[in-house]
Parts: C-alpha cells; sequence; structure tokens
C-alpha cells in the first residue's frame, strides 16, 4: 500500500499525467473550471493525482487533456490575413480560456505585428500588441482591424503580399497529394471530423477530400 | 506568361515525391537572432514541428514543397521529367513573396526547395540561394528551411546554404554506384552525393564551432563546451551520441532520400549497409525512404511500382538501427535469400532469433539492451523498468509490466515473470 501512495515521477523517473501545481494552474483555463475544485485538489497526494486510474484523476486530467487540445488545434488550424499596415487578423472558437497561448503563439512569429484574433464563442476579440501586452475588445473584427490601422503605417513587405492566398494553397494543397497512396482512414486521424467545426477549416479544401463519399446534399 | 497558380500546380506535383516529414528546431529558442540582427524579424521554428494541413494520404503538408525549376539536364529514368511538358520556373522575388503569404495565412510552417538542373548545379543553386537570402534578409524570416542540395554544387554554395538553412539533404537516390547508374547514368555516386555529404558534415561542425564562439554572450563557457561536445560526441558503433544536438547552424542536420525499387536488383540489404555507413561516417540525421511509383512516359513506366510494405519494413530497421541501437548484423540475420526483409515486424523477427537461442528474459534482471529486444518494449519503457528497479522494486506480475506501458500481447512469449512464460496460443501448440 504505501509502495502504491509513491509518486510515479519520483519512483519511475518519467510519469503520464500532472502535477498538483500544473493542475491548478492549468485547470482554470477550462470552461468548467469552478474554485471548489481547486480546493478538492489542494486537499489531495499528488500520487493520487496522477493516477489516472482514480475517477477524479481521470476527469482532472481529461480536463487539461481538452485544454491542450484546443489550443494546439487552434495553432495548427487558424488562418489568418495580413494588412498592409501589419496587423494580422482571424477567427478561432475557443471554448476554455487559451486565448493568451494562441496569441502568444502568433506573436512569436508576428513580433512587429498587432495580432487580432475574433473568438466565436464569446463574440470578443483578443489582441496581442508587439510588445505583448494582451486584452480584449468587444468591436466587430472588422471594425477593430481598421480602427488599429488607422494608426499606423505603411510596412513595405506587408505591402508586398498583399494578394489573395486562398487559391495557391489549394493548387499547392493538390499538387502535394499522391493518388497511388491514398489512405482515408490515416487522413481522418490526422483531421478528425470536428475539426471541419473550427473556422479555419470550415470552408477549407481539406474538407472536400474528407467529405467525399458523403450526402450530395452536403455539396449544395 | 505562366501564372504563379500554374507554377505552383507543375513545380508543385513535380515535387510531390520528394519527402520531408519533419518542420522541427530547436534553434530559435536559443539563437533568436541568428541570421540577422534585425527587430523585425518575422516567424520562428517550433520544437516539435506543428502541421497546418495533411492530404488523403495522410501526408502533412507543412511546408511549400515545391521545386524552383523542373528545367533538368539529367535524365534520371524513374523521374517525372519524361511525363511533365510544361518546363516553368519561379523567379527569386515570386517564389519569396508567394511563401511569405501562405505564412501569412498560417497553412504552412517552413520552406523546402529543390530543383531540376537547369544549365548547371552551381547557376540552379545560386538561384535557389538568392530566394533563401530573399527570406532572411528582405522579409528577416526566420523560420524553417529545408535545402535540397542539387547534385555537384560547389563547396562555396554549399557552405552559404549551410548558414542559411535547418536542414539540408542530399538524395542518394540508389544504395550504390552500379544501381545509381542504372536509374540516373549521368550523376556520379561518389562524387555528386557521397563526397557532398562529407563537406555537409565537415562544414556544419565547423560552422556550429565558429558560431558557439561568437555566442560567448548568451551561454557560459561551460555550457558552449558542452554543446561542442554534443555536436561531436558518438556511440560506440559510430552513430552520433546525440541526433538532436542543439547546434545553432543546420541544427537538423543532413538527410538523405532512396527510391525504393527504382533499380531492379537493389535489395534491403543493400539499403541498409549504405544507410549504417551514412550514419557513422558522415552523420546522417535520417534517411527516407520513396516507394517506387512508375510515372507515366518514363523508361521505367511499363515496371511494377514498390509496396508500400517495403517501405515501411525499411523505415521500421531504420529506427530499429538509430533508436535501439541494433547491430547492423542483427538485421542481416533475418533476410530473405534475396537480401530482402521477411514480411512483418523486422523487430520481431530479430527477437525470435534472438530469444531462442538465449531463452526468455526475466524483467528483474534483464540488461537495458536486452529488454529493448523484446517486442512491445521500447526505449520509454525499458528505462522504467531499469529506473524501477534501481528504486528496488520487483516485477511480480504482468499487471506491474503494463502499468510502466509494456505492450504485452507482444512482450508474452519472451518473458519470464515469477518463472513463468505466458505464451501465445501459436507457440502452445507448436
Amino acid at each position: 500500500m504505501a509502495r502504491k501512495c509513491q509518486d510515479p515521477l519520483k519512483i519511475v523517473g518519467r510519469a503520464k499525467g500532472y502535477s498538483k501545481k500544473e493542475l491548478i494552474e492549468g485547470l482554470r483555463r477550462h470552461s468548467n473550471f469552478s474554485p471548489k475544485l481547486v480546493q478538492q485538489i489542494k486537499k489531495l497526494p499528488e500520487a493520487f493525482l496522477r493516477n489516472s486510474g482514480t475517477p477524479l484523476a481521470k476527469k482532472l486530467i481529461t480536463m487539461m487533456r481538452e485544454i491542450s487540445k484546443e489550443a494546439y488545434r487552434a495553432k495548427q488550424f487558424t488562418r489568418t490575413e495580413i494588412n498592409n499596415r501589419g496587423v494580422l487578423y482571424g477567427v478561432v472558437n475557443l471554448k476554455h480560456n487559451v486565448m493568451d497561448i494562441v496569441l502568444h503563439y502568433f506573436h512569436e512569429r508576428w513580433p512587429q505585428c498587432i495580432i487580432c484574433l475574433y473568438n466565436e464563442h464569446n463574440y470578443r476579440t483578443g489582441i496581442i500588441n508587439e510588445i505583448g501586452r494582451i486584452w480584449e475588445e468587444s468591436l466587430s473584427l472588422q471594425d477593430l482591424v481598421q480602427k488599429i490601422s488607422e494608426n499606423r503605417s505603411i510596412i513595405p513587405y506587408f505591402e508586398d503580399i498583399q494578394f489573395s492566398g486562398k487559391e495557391i494553397f489549394e493548387e499547392h494543397y493538390k499538387s502535394q497529394n499522391i493518388i497511388e497512396r491514398e489512405n482515408p482512414k490515416y487522413f481522418s486521424r490526422m483531421i478528425p471530423n470536428y475539426c471541419y467545426e473550427l473556422p479555419g477549416m470550415r470552408n477549407g479544401i481539406e474538407k472536400r477530400y474528407s467529405s467525399r463519399n458523403r450526402n450530395i446534399n452536403e455539396f449544395i | 506568361m505562366p501564372s504563379i497558380l500554374e507554377k505552383i500546380r507543375v513545380l508543385g506535383s513535380n515535387s510531390k515525391y520528394d519527402i520531408c516529414a519533419s518542420t522541427a528546431s530547436s534553434r530559435t529558442e536559443k539563437y533568436p537572432k541568428l541570421f540577422r540582427n534585425s527587430k523585425n524579424w518575422i516567424g520562428a521554428t517550433a520544437k516539435a514541428g506543428i502541421c497546418h494541413s495533411y492530404t488523403p494520404d495522410g501526408r502533412c503538408v507543412s511546408l511549400f514543397k515545391t521545386l524552383f525549376t523542373n528545367k533538368c539536364i539529367y535524365n534520371c529514368k524513374y523521374c517525372f521529367s519524361h511525363g511533365c511538358k510544361q518546363r516553368l520556373s519561379f523567379t527569386p522575388e515570386e517564389y519569396a513573396r508567394t511563401f511569405m503569404k501562405l505564412y501569412s495565412m498560417n497553412v504552412v510552417e517552413g520552406i523546402f526547395i529543390s530543383s531540376g538542373i537547369c544549365g548547371s548545379a552551381d547557376a540552379t543553386t545560386e538561384d535557389m540561394l538568392e530566394s533563401i537570402r530573399l527570406l532572411r534578409f528582405k522579409y528577416n524570416f526566420q523560420g524553417y528551411v529545408h535545402f535540397k542540395c542539387l547534385p555537384g554544387v560547389s563547396q562555396f554554395l554549399l557552405k552559404e546554404a549551410i548558414g542559411l538553412s535547418d536542414r539540408i539533404s542530399i538524395n542518394s537516390e540508389a544504395s550504390t554506384k552500379e544501381y545509381l547508374a542504372e536509374i540516373a547514368e549521368q550523376k556520379d555516386f561518389n562524387n555528386d552525393i557521397v563526397k557532398r555529404q562529407r563537406w555537409l558534415q565537415q562544414i556544419r561542425i565547423r560552422h556550429n564551432e565558429e558560431a558557439l564562439k561568437t555566442m560567448k554572450d548568451l551561454k557560459q563557457d561551460y555550457q558552449l563546451a558542452f554543446q561542442e561536445k554534443m555536436i561531436k560526441e558518438r556511440r560506440k558503433d559510430g552513430y552520433k551520441k546525440f541526433r538532436w544536438d542543439g547546434a545553432p547552424i543546420l541544427n537538423g542536420g543532413q538527410t538523405t532520400q532512396y527510391v525504393v525499387g527504382a533499380a531492379e536488383h537493389e535489395s534491403d540489404w543493400d539499403l541498409l549497409k549504405r544507410i549504417d555507413w551514412q550514419y557513422r561516417e558522415i552523420d546522417l540525421r535520417r534517411a527516407y525512404f520513396s516507394a517506387f511509383v512508375p510515372i507515366e512516359g518514363s523508361p521505367l513506366e511499363s515496371r511494377k511500382g514498390t509496396s508500400l510494405t517495403r517501405e515501411h519494413q525499411l523505415y521500421q530497421s531504420d529506427w530499429l538501427l538509430r533508436i535501439y541501437h541494433y547491430n547492423l548484423n542483427d538485421i542481416k540475420e533475418i533476410l530473405t535469400e534475396g537480401g530482402n526483409l521477411p514480411q512483418g515486424d523486422p523487430k520481431i523477427h530479430c527477437a525470435h532469433r534472438y530469444f531462442k537461442e538465449h531463452g526468455s528474459i526475466n524483467p528483474n534482471d534483464a540488461s537495458y539492451q536486452d529488454l529493448i529486444r523484446v517486442p512491445g518494449i521500447g526505449p520509454v519503457s525499458a528505462k522504467r523498468i531499469i529506473n524501477l528497479r534501481e528504486q528496488k522494486f520487483k516485477f511480480n506480475s504482468r499487471k506491474d509490466l503494463k502499468s510502466v506501458g509494456v505492450v504485452l500481447k507482444r512482450a508474452d512469449p519472451y518473458l519470464t515473470i515469477n518463472g513463468r512464460n505466458q505464451t501465445t496460443l501459436l507457440n502452445f501448440l507448436k
């Protein structure tokens, strides 16, 4: 019994699951988070929380995974646009409170841009500026981008890429497929059906391939 | 004048058989301003890579992968160029702008630049480099670049490419001089390929030594010495000890690709021998295998395509060499008379042979090397077992093994726990 209560991280060297600290910090982002949950976690031993066999730990681990999965899918499948004044914008659908993670991901890539991501879930837009300060606005994305752009000058190399890229990506995507190697099962594992509900993928070219054998009404 | 879309359609489909599975690079984390000390840099690399889309064959479309030009002086028998009537080229400016547009849409993670050889290898490489220079210095792009080195390119161009890229690859295509001559008679295996691979290895080490010296403000002396050691250190069998060595220059190392089955009598043994040599001698990061697909209009049009199973088995064997530290002779023992891998997982074949000779093992006293020979036990679970044993933990049941991640249905026949061996029905019938 004593052995079973030890933290697997200590005895195995590496373990699945999350530490108490990680859970307390991470679960705050979940849409179903309540302060009672933190109180409950604080009372429990570390080993109990890491053991995915216990129902509560299982639930907590699932909640943590939902958070990281949502953030990762947003990084993968959010499609953005940039204007000539260095404002990068796009639409996301985030149920959990992971907007800052997604904004930081784009900020790392476009540090001199202002990034605006409209969250369809709560109808608010998350913004991150050049110095990494994050805030939210309730204006529509279009108005907000216009408002921010007014105070910024034109940046030449963003001016250079002011053309439509949708067709370019679609052509590139189509050109990469090797018909002889087609593997629908693997394809659907890589892009599960729920990903097509994400704003960036709703009208994406990937959907045309995934829904090849579906009801014709879906195409109309 | 062909449009960009037309160029992408043709040059993209011409490059679709080139494999580049990874976009991972740990470079920017430590050296964010490597290419230019500018505040306006754009882009980043992800340590584990990110896939922004997948094609119906399940491969990720994370790199802007097209040829720079499909005009080519070579006449390789397996190549698309026989069937493709349109000859097109990007201009460096066009290429860089198109990529930046796609990057701003968050649909690609980086660039994979390859090309046919238009005029000479040096002239084409110069154009390709011009595109990368534009990306790095005009658009200040700091993200992932995979540069394909053309056969016969000069050393000074290679040097520059190494300084600007995350990964460089030179396609070996075949395992020996003779097999390469069979499918691409104009290419010289030793001079065009092996010599360039050796250059890459040497220049990478030299570049990194210099880069580490100039980064003294970022790290302490002992940290730099450790990093240099990581770049150079080797295993007993001659392979690099650290596959991801954290090098600031060419972080992704060099890779290569083989067309499996294009040369008629080339066996798996030939390929495995060659990659084993490349891992030991030229610090190859990894090898890619592309099953041969006959292309309409090419001289090999009537040849049957190679099965994807063969490609998969080669990847499995490659994994055994690199990750499981198997000796090449362990794999040699399981080969068929023709020198090919037998049907099924090579690890199971190796295990069957090894444990028939040595008997099943007890996880409580087996060595790490013995443990990872058991199917269902990988490096991670083997390390967990060893760590637990160091804590004086005894494995008394199969359940204990399951809890550290062992796949029992595969591992059972080769393990003895508490003096008992859980055999399979098949073994029982035998």
